[in-house]
């Protein structure tokens, strides 16, 4: 059930996320606690949607530039983190979300090649389209533009569970094995997260951008210390 | 004759499906044909004609998804002219042809490279510092504002036909976007300095140490021309390897 659940929300995201709406909904800031919650984990879902946001702000669709799958990549990683961390009765640490982004963050990547064998084969969609016109059929022709969701929405229904399963299998398995990597793992996901803010920040390409992110996550980052409002 | 003000909104919301079968050769055709045939339908009862209409609007088409509003609307503009006999057949596609490139350029550096990454950053900084009920107020901002900027240029676009492109001017996208870049890179501060400060709460500066480096080093290398995702590897590890040579040194993160 929990695999259906998500191979459900990762399918509709990714036909929010360029055939219909995008309102910002398969953004994995948006997705990730839509996908812990599904699972039974809002709270996974929200630690980890803000890394996942800023590691992959820049993947926007330019003109006919295909970005990686930010969606795919994150309905994974959110439904492996929260898999695994339920597995191990730790819920989603920084070592659970550490290894599970590393073991499948690489879908996003993959994702991107779905997208352009999706736009390969919507061409013979608009094609018969153009046939069915030509032979009097303009209601037949038109909703093949609607038939274009149902393959995105098939590509993340099958792959974001898939690799879900790979990391909630994995993943607890690595720690049990290996219960003395968990702090170095923690200590890569503070990294990571770091980086992922530095993407963010990048991926605006504003003028003095480097100056502007520096200052504020370092006063940020000292004042949120100081005043100790996680611990 | 004049499309209905239902017909309207009908033809609005079918321009949320206009990429649904975005493909190599026509890119938006299909939903564009898709969105706007409710109005060709209203302005062309014979079935020849609506037909010839619906393959002008299956040519080549590709646009930014929010500013092509303006161009559909653009587009019954000239159809409601060209059904009354007022212009040619080609006028609808000599405005979408001039009004796709420019409109697509404004679309991309303002939304994709500006309004949208800059809500995001918010929600990102906003889940961090206050929980979910700012991620749902940061959406919600976000997509009033689109929407009602979708629609605006869908008006627009109707109501000036070319006469649009001064409208979209005078909103002075670009000059925002370079305002909303700027606050971006704040906001991806802000949140990163929160998620590095939250991620390593309850432990040694050391970690935290850890994110600065990979916040800094990160922007660097990005700079550089680094890859992402093997970058992001290369973060965990760094990470990793070195808490493990401080915790031989007897730290600990």
């Amino acid at each position: 059930m929990d695999y259906l659940l998500l191979a459900l929300v990762a399918g509709l995201a990714a036909v929010e996320r360029k055939g219909f709406l995008q309102a910002m909904l398969s953004r994995p800031v948006a997705l990730a606690p839509v996908a812990g919650l599904a699972l039974g984990d809002l709270h996974g879902g929200l630690v980890l949607g803000p890394p996942l946001e800023l590691l992959w702000l820049g993947a926007v669709n330019l003109g006919a530039a295909l970005p990686p799958h930010e969606t795919l990549g994150a309905a994974a990683v959110t439904g492996g983190a929260v898999l695994a961390g339920r597995a191990l009765g730790t819920g989603v640490t920084p070592a659970v979300a550490c290894l599970t982004l590393a073991l499948v963050a690489a879908l996003a990547v993959l994702g991107r090649r779905t997208d352009s064998l999706i736009e390969e084969w919507n061409v013979r969609l608009a094609a018969r389209a153009e046939a069915l016109l030509e032979e009097g059929s303009p209601r037949a022709a038109l909703r093949a533009n609607l038939r274009g969701l149902l393959l995105p929405f098939a590509a993340s229904f099958a792959l974001a569970p898939l690799a879900a399963a790979v990391a909630a299998f994995a993943v607890p398995a690595a720690l049990h094995r290996f219960p003395g990597a968990r702090p170095p793992l923690a200590a890569g996901w503070a990294a990571l997260c770091g980086f992922a803010a530095a993407a963010g920040a990048r991926a605006f390409r504003a003028q003095r951008g480097f100056g502007l992110f520096a200052v504020s996550f370092a006063l940020c980052a000292v004042a949120a210390r100081l005043a100790g409002v996680w611990r | 004759m004049r499309v209905p003000r239902s017909t309207l909104r009908r033809v609005f919301w079918r321009c949320l499906f206009l990429q649904a079968a975005w493909n190599r050769r026509g890119m938006q055709n299909l939903g564009f044909a898709y969105a706007i045939d409710p109005a060709l339908r209203r302005l062309y009862a014979d079935p020849a004609r609506r037909r010839e209409a619906l393959r002008r609007h299956l040519g080549t088409f590709n646009c930014h998804p929010y500013t092509a509003a303006a161009i559909v609307g653009g587009a019954i503009h000239h159809e409601e002219r060209v059904a009354a006999g007022e212009e040619p057949e080609s006028a609808p596609l000599e405005y979408k042809q001039i009004l796709q490139g420019p409109l697509a350029a404004v679309g991309d550096s303002f939304f994709w490279a500006g309004l949208r990454p800059f809500f995001g950053a918010l929600a990102a900084a906003g889940t961090l510092a206050l929980g979910w009920p700012a991620l749902v107020v940061a959406l919600v901002l976000y997509n009033a504002l689109q929407m009602w900027l979708r629609w605006s240029f869908f008006r627009a676009g109707y109501r000036m036909g070319d006469a649009v492109v001064e409208r979209v001017a005078s909103l002075s996208l670009p000059r925002w976007a370079g305002r909303l870049r700027s606050g971006g890179a704040v906001l991806a501060g802000i949140a990163g300095g929160l998620l590095g400060a939250r991620t390593t709460a309850g432990t040694a500066g050391f970690a935290l140490a850890l994110a600065a480096a990979g916040a800094f080093g990160g922007f660097f290398a990005l700079s550089r021309g680094a890859r992402l995702l093997p970058s992001a590897y290369g973060a965990i590890a760094l990470g990793a390897v070195a808490a493990l040579a401080f915790s031989r040194l007897g730290g600990g993160p």
